[in-house]
């Protein structure tokens, strides 16, 4: 019986086999430049379901295969082939690297495309053309690598934050900083409080690639927020079916300051005063003390990088463990990350239902020191000492009146500002998005995407200043501030992904909804006049309710068209004006498709594209300035009425009417490519309108609760041309060269600013040091808004400064701030960036250069430290040094609003330089890399640094220059 | 049953997709911020929002010193009402330089201001915010608006006492539009907020609608003297009536002596007196109760630590030391040596810094009378009339910034010196009494009568100098010297007209531009001539 049974059981297995004549396959999948074994590579029977996946060796085993079938291998990055089955019992595939990934997946907006399918003007960058570094912050990977897109950090801290513009900003008071979307999340514009940058919380060596969506065609999709171009950040993640793998990576980093503000030597200084005939030089030290030797150091970082990743056939994991300390080059400052990355992605159903679950958690301590101390080293007195044996002041030399004491206008001993002020704050992260892509069993087509994410972070600050600190009068200064963000996502969509085969069209329909919440919460308990006081709390809540859609489609993999229509709806606005349509619409002609060039040996790829789009901005930082609000004041602005102090009910300006700014942009762009696209070209030019521009104006007096109001006037065009270029110079099996620039000239322009025809109206802007509210710029119809607004200097005839002659413009005899104009602008005309990276064997060489042109900066330093009554005459007995400018200038008193001041700053900067060699063991990969950061800078600029955002430069944290040494090891 | 299966399931998910998930887009403030609808469900609401209307001339914002700003065009600290319109009245005339160097600020004493000068901008834009306050309230207190959220019974009595106050601070600061600006913006609390543009009045107009407004509250406003203090009541009124009249031929071009007259009646007869207190009692830390608040009428309450601003007393404490002088006596941890006076002021006492008349308060010690740069503290005398120590020489609640010192904005010697001049502009008084009034504060000014005058010395001209002697530094001069006609094309005092010896300069300067920026943004106001 037992015998019977196993013999139906052999009839039963094999005589199916018998039946069918399949045959099976196998072979090993390598790569032609490096010769291995290729792991995932996809094997499939063209027309059924029929497929397999390379083992770690890049082995595979392909059951069924009948004569005539074509078999497909393919996988992103290589070329795709198809081989056809003839009985062979082993086929081995040798795979090309796709050199010109234009078949790569690129991200858009809730959904993806390739580079050859795509109408916008979308740029990706992938790590490995990243800048290196020890870099902690992620915006200053990509400055200086992309077309159109402009980074400029703060200032030199560790983590600081950067200025992001695509493509110039296209607003004046509302948020000019793009919509930044982290694996699917968006963040908040507004970023996160108490940080020094919102991105520090993504690990930069976590991030696998940026792509940059620039013109509106692109960014429509992201409707209200996407006016300013939309950075989507793809973070690393495992790949299926690969072996386990472990990576650590160590970073160590020494940052110096290149240069110092010029001031005057304890010797200049003291025969400045003594020359005087005025002073008598009583008021001088006996030291000689460089305050800036002082306050700044060679700060030291270490960055510790452990991953490990393993995929299976349906799923995959990537861990990733991130230490980071980093000081500044200010004493006591000091930035620390500690954070995990994980990553998971598993598949079921046959393919049917992919999860993917991203979750970035951080710890970041942040000791801030005080940035008061720069501009004290500036002006503290060169000849006093750092310490003073008997001080009151911790030891410290401070100023001081006969009775011993502080003279308050004085400036307080920088050194002493930075060792009794203790602020620490510690701010934990989380960003954590799923994505659930449901293919439907009974129409493969159709999938339903949800997207469920949330940001949360958690602020916790503490500030303790000495109450031996020259800056306190009463007793020890204490600030402990907390607060809170949140910021919850979801997107709901279903795609349909399908063809007529008919006409040979490819389409592809999007559809969504998406509600989007931020939350944010502050609290205060600071010392106010020696007692403390715990200050209201304050909650913002505003939310986003979207409805969009997208249609491409793909004729004959010729044409493209491609439509997306967005309606947001806003908290910001009231119920009449919430709801905004932004549509799109962009074409492409793939024209090396075309029977005329496609045998073309020199054109490789020729595509021509060509977009519009309707894109808005509702970011205006105020979340219910359509409402009339009322806003209690504080204790300490109370006022007596009989007995008693009653605090105050304030009601807010508002405008009932305010709406979603509206900024269309039209794009053209040509993608070229070369000798099997060994050269890409890509160009592009826009023209951008926006309209009902969200400005703080002057309200009409009367007409309003404040003499500010946020509200829809004007009108801004910009325009620009944008050119990318890469060339793989050589591409040999031991010798790489690679090489990419890219260049971008634009112009932004105010053409109109409120609702009279007066052309004279103008709103100033750029507050400046030096005196109390002044401004050195102004927003004015006809010109950039950063444009300055100055006094024509007149000359002598050797060309120095005649001390208050200016042009009297208008002719009326005296010298009024009727004669101040519009003249020259802080954001360039162009910038430009150059890379080059090259490999023999083992050994990598890399380079970036970044520069820019037609920008100016307005010296405030030398506007308001280098006059002699600053340095001889201050309020009180004591002297200030200042700039050297002084010595040239021979400026007696403030003339700050000189053109004099205003300094070409066109520069050339090589951000950096990086050599590595990689020895690989057996199990083993190590690579040793060093880099030296921000080594020079080729400029006219007489300051510290040409590159200042605002184009004020004021007591500026100094860009240090770096050196890294980085190690690297991969099991 | 398969198809069915289907179709509700991709109905299913479209429903997920276009079905709102609780989107809720109207949202309000979650804090301390209240919506119009909600901020008045607390009785108390009334009163804090007329405490706002009080603290539109003393302070700058809702945090104190300074950290949510009334207004955003300048430094907040510089927006401050008090401290604005002290600049206006003062620093444009003989009694006070200042030497900073924030933007146009030495215009003002230079008299070649433009329409572009923000100090002038800013206080155009915060009389014009203090009317847009008042009007605010008076829109949130109207009959149907209380009977709506059922207010009744002592709160509903009380709100219209707060209503005639609202009117009379939107009077005041409406009087200094008309004053320093002639045809502002006209706003009432008929006007929207928001989208639309505010008409232009002019002058004479807007100095009928003042006094309709004034004598309209004249009887419901809480009497004389029985108010709370710190709040306006029907002597207030009267005052101010007083000084529209007297200046009517400059807004009008009608003089109005006798209605001056006898509103500065109506004020000596309310029990209001000279206190036997020395003169310098009433610019100290404790001028509330130490004697001298028997002679205020209207004051603006500070507090060193409740009512905080960079404006207001703070500045006029801080400001005007420098040099040698020694914080300390003044209840300040420093001062920011900026105003002093010139030698034009200096030389209206006999005996100029030695003067015998005690309200001659110079620094000198290492101070210059004459000014040669207007930058340096040293040069000019240093005036020390307003300090943060109380009688007995203590500093004031907070030692270090903010100063308790109140500001006298009307009070009994100014209507004594208003009526003295009505009198003798023909307004129908009496010469001896006039005369008497003045000796009681001569008396006070020379702690005898070594000062007292004859009726044969009371001219115009001496009222000009006796008002410059005793209400000095109190925001009157730029007004007086208008009145008197020396304050443009006649009357030179040094660097009038940015030159050191001082220079005339044209008559349109009585009047203030309308800012630029206004002229910009509202097509429905003409600039004044000559600007």
């Amino acid at each position: 019986m037992k015998e019977l049974f196993k013999k139906c059981l052999i009839v039963l297995v094999f005589i199916p086999l018998g039946l069918i004549a399949q045959s099976n396959v196998n072979g090993s999948i390598t790569e032609e430049a490096s010769g291995m074994g290729i792991s995932g590579i996809n094997v499939i029977v063209e027309g059924t379901s029929n497929g397999a996946i390379s083992d770690f060796d890049g082995n595979y085993t392909l059951s069924n295969v009948n004569d005539n079938d074509v078999i497909v291998y393919s996988y992103i990055g290589y070329k795709t082939q198809e081989i056809t089955f003839s009985g062979q019992e082993t086929i081995n595939v040798v795979m090309q690297e796709d050199s010109n990934l234009l078949s790569e997946v690129l991200l858009i907006g809730y959904g993806s495309t390739t580079k050859q399918d795509a109408t916008g003007a979308v740029e990706k960058l992938k790590s490995e053309d990243f800048n290196v570094g020890a870099i902690v912050s992620p915006d200053q990977l990509i400055a200086g690598k992309i077309a159109g897109v402009r980074v400029t950090s703060g200032g030199g801290a560790p983590g600081e934050g950067s200025e992001i513009r695509i493509r110039g900003g296209s607003s004046l008071s509302a948020n000019n900083s793009p919509l930044i979307v982290v694996d699917g999340i968006p963040l908040d514009q507004r970023g996160v409080q108490g940080v020094r940058n919102q991105l520090n919380s993504i690990n930069p060596s976590e991030i696998e690639e940026f792509v940059i969506l620039k013109d509106a065609s692109a960014t429509a999709i992201y409707g209200s927020r996407a006016s300013n171009g939309v950075i989507l950040i793809t973070t690393k993640r495992g790949k299926k079916s690969s072996p386990f793998k472990v990576e650590y990576g160590f970073q160590f980093s020494a940052d110096q300051i290149e240069d110092k503000v010029d001031v005057l030597s304890a010797n200049q200084f003291r025969n400045l005063v003594l020359n005087d005939p005025d002073e008598d030089g009583s008021f001088l030290g006996e030291e000689y003390t460089d305050w800036q030797d002082q306050i700044y150091r060679t700060a030291n970082g270490g960055i510790h990088d452990l991953s490990a990743t393993q995929g299976f056939e349906h799923f995959s994991y990537r861990v990733n463990l991130n230490s980071t300390s980093k000081q500044g080059v200010l004493k006591n400052d000091l930035y620390q990350r500690n954070a995990l990355n994980l990553n998971l992605r598993g598949d079921l159903f046959d393919n049917h239902l992919k999860l993917a679950l991203t979750s970035k958690g951080s710890l970041d301590n942040n000791t801030y020191a005080n940035r008061g101390a720069i501009g004290a080293a500036i002006a503290f007195d060169p000849t006093k000492p750092v310490y003073d044996e008997g001080s009151p002041f911790d030891g410290f030399y401070e100023y001081t009146n006969a009775d011993g004491s502080v003279i308050t206008l004085a400036p307080k001993n920088p050194l002493a500002q930075l060792e009794q002020d203790d602020n620490r704050a510690k701010s934990k992260r989380n960003i954590t998005n799923l994505n659930i892509d449901y293919k439907f069993h009974f129409l493969p087509e159709l999938s339903f995407i949800s997207n469920a994410g949330f940001d949360y972070s958690e602020l916790d600050g503490k500030q303790f200043i000495s109450s031996n600190s020259a800056t306190q009068e009463n007793g020890q200064f204490k600030n402990f501030y907390t607060g809170m963000n949140r910021n919850t996502n979801l997107d709901l969509i279903l795609k349909y992904k399908s063809a007529f085969e008919s006409i040979n069209t490819d389409y592809e329909i999007t559809g969504g909804h998406s509600y989007q919440e931020y939350y944010i919460q502050s609290d205060q308990t600071v010392t106010e006049q020696g007692t403390l006081v715990t200050k209201p709390t304050t909650i913002d809540r505003n939310a986003l309710e979207s409805y969009f859609g997208r249609a491409s489609f793909d004729f004959l993999d010729k044409y493209l068209i491609s439509g997306s229509f967005r309606r947001d709806g806003s908290s910001r606005f009231n119920e009449d004006n919430r709801w905004g349509n932004f549509p799109a619409v962009s074409v492409g002609w793939k024209m090396s498709n075309e029977d005329f060039l496609k045998d073309s040996n020199t054109f490789s790829n020729v595509k021509l594209r060509a977009g519009y789009g309707v894109t808005g901005n509702q970011e205006i930082g105020q979340n219910y300035g359509y409402l009339g609000i009322y806003t209690p004041g504080e204790n300490s602005a109370s006022v007596q009425l009989g007995d008693i102090f009653v605090n105050t009910l304030r009601p807010e300006e508002f405008d009932e009417n305010l709406k979603w700014e509206e900024t269309t942009q039209y794009n053209v762009g040509v993608d070229l490519g070369f000798f099997n696209n060994y050269l890409s070209v890509s160009f592009d030019g826009y023209y951008r309108e926006t309209e009902d521009l969200l400005a703080r104006i002057p309200t009409a007096a009367g007409s309003n609760l404040s003499d500010l109001i946020t509200t829809n006037v004007g009108q801004t065009t910009s325009r620009g041309l944008e050119l990318g270029i890469n060339a793989s110079l050589f591409a040999e099996r031991d010798f790489n060269w690679n090489l990419s620039a890219n260049a971008t000239l634009q112009e932004v322009e105010i053409t109109s600013l409120n609702l009279s025809d007066d052309s004279e109206f103008f709103i100033p802007q750029g507050g400046i040091s030096g005196g109390v509210g002044n401004n050195i710029q102004l927003w004015k119809p006809g010109y950039d808004p950063s444009t300055f607004f100055v006094f024509r200097q007149v000359y002598d005839q050797e060309g120095n400064p005649i001390e208050g002659a200016y042009v009297d413009v208008n002719g009326d005899n005296q010298i009024t701030e009727a004669d101040r104009q519009a003249y020259k602008k802080a954001t360039p005309d162009f910038y430009y960036g150059f890379s080059s990276n090259m490999s023999y064997k083992n050994l990598e060489f890399g380079l970036t250069f970044r520069g820019s042109a037609g920008n100016y900066v307005y010296n405030n330093v030398n506007s308001s430290t280098g006059f002699y009554a600053n340095m001889l005459n201050p309020p009180g007995d004591f002297y200030q040094n200042g700039s050297v400018n002084v010595l040239d200038s021979n400026f007696e008193n403030a003339q700050y609003f000189s053109d004099y001041y205003i300094q070409r700053a066109d520069f050339l900067k090589l951000d950096n330089i990086s050599l590595a060699y990689t020895i690989p063991f057996e199990k083993l990969v190590f690579q040793v890399r060093v880099t030296g950061t921000n080594l020079i800078t080729i400029t006219d600029y007489d300051g510290l640094d040409p590159e200042i955002s605002n184009g004020i430069d004021n007591n500026f944290y100094p860009r240090p220059k770096g050196f890294v040494l980085g190690l690297n090891f991969t099991y | 049953m398969k198809n069915i299966f289907k179709t509700v399931l991709i109905l299913f998910a479209m429903t997920a997709l276009f079905v709102s998930c609780e989107s809720n887009l109207d949202l309000v403030p979650e804090d301390d911020r209240e919506t119009s609808a909600s901020a008045f469900e607390d009785p108390g609401s009334y009163k804090a929002f007329l405490a706002k209307i009080y603290a539109g001339i003393s302070l700058s914002g809702q945090e104190g010193p300074a950290g949510n700003p009334d207004l955003e065009g300048l430094d907040e600290g510089f927006s401050n009402y008090l401290r604005l319109y002290w600049k206006m009245q003062e620093l444009t005339t003989d009694e006070a330089v200042i030497g900073w160097n924030d933007g146009t600020i030495k215009d003002l004493h230079g008299q070649n201001w433009t329409s572009g000068n923000e100090f002038i901008r800013t206080f155009y834009t915060r009389v014009m915010y203090q009317v847009s306050l008042s009007n605010e309230f008076l829109r949130q207190t109207t009959p149907s608006l209380l009977d709506d959220r059922g207010v009744s019974g002592d709160l509903r009595a009380e709100i219209q006492n707060y209503r005639a106050e609202a009117r009379f601070m939107r009077a005041l600061s409406y009087w200094h539009a008309m004053d320093l600006f002639a045809n502002p913006p006209f706003v009432t609390e008929e006007d929207p907020i928001g989208a639309f543009l505010p008409t232009q009045i002019q002058r004479p107009e807007l100095y009928n609608y003042i006094v309709s407004e004034l004598l309209d509250i004249e009887g419901s406003i809480v009497a004389a003297r029985q108010n709370e203090y710190g709040r306006a009541d029907q002597a207030a009124v009267w005052t101010l009536l007083a000084k529209l009249y007297l200046n009517a031929e400059v807004y009008t071009g009608t003089a109005r002596n006798q209605e001056a007259l006898n509103n500065c009646n109506k004020v000596i007869a309310a029990g209001f007196n000279i206190p036997q207190v020395p003169y310098k009692y009433l610019f100290l830390a404790d001028n509330d109760t130490n004697g001298s608040q028997t002679e205020t009428i209207f004051s603006i309450p500070f507090d060193g630590l409740n009512t905080q601003s960079f404006g207001g007393m703070t500045f006029l404490v801080h400001a005007p030391v420098g040099g040698s002088m020694s914080p300390a006596d003044y209840g300040i941890n420093g001062g920011w040596f900026g105003v002093r006076t010139t030698a034009t002021f200096v030389e209206q006492f006999p005996g100029e810094e030695n003067s015998a008349d005690s309200r001659a308060q110079f620094y000198t010690d290492g101070q210059s009378k004459e000014i040669e740069d207007i930058a340096p503290f040293t040069e000019g005398f240093a005036v020390e009339k307003f300090r943060n120590v109380d009688v007995d020489g203590n500093p004031g609640s907070d030692p270090n910034d903010h100063p308790d010192s109140d500001f006298p904005m009307f009070r009994l010697a100014d209507v004594y010196l208003m009526y003295a001049e009505a009198s003798l502009r023909g307004g129908g008084g009496s010469n001896a009494t006039a005369v008497g009034y003045i000796n009681e504060l001569r008396n006070r000014a020379y702690g005898d009568n070594s000062g007292n005058i004859s009726e044969g010395d009371l001219t115009l001209d001496f009222i000009l100098s006796e008002r410059s002697r005793e209400l000095h530094w109190e925001a009157h001069r730029r007004t007086d010297l208008i009145r008197f006609g020396k304050f443009s094309d006649q009357g030179v005092w040094p660097w009038k007209g940015n030159v050191p010896q001082g220079t005339t300069t044209e008559a349109f300067r009585d009047i203030m531009p309308i800012p630029a920026s206004d002229i910009g943004v509202n097509p429905n106001l003409v600039q004044n001539p000559g600007y």
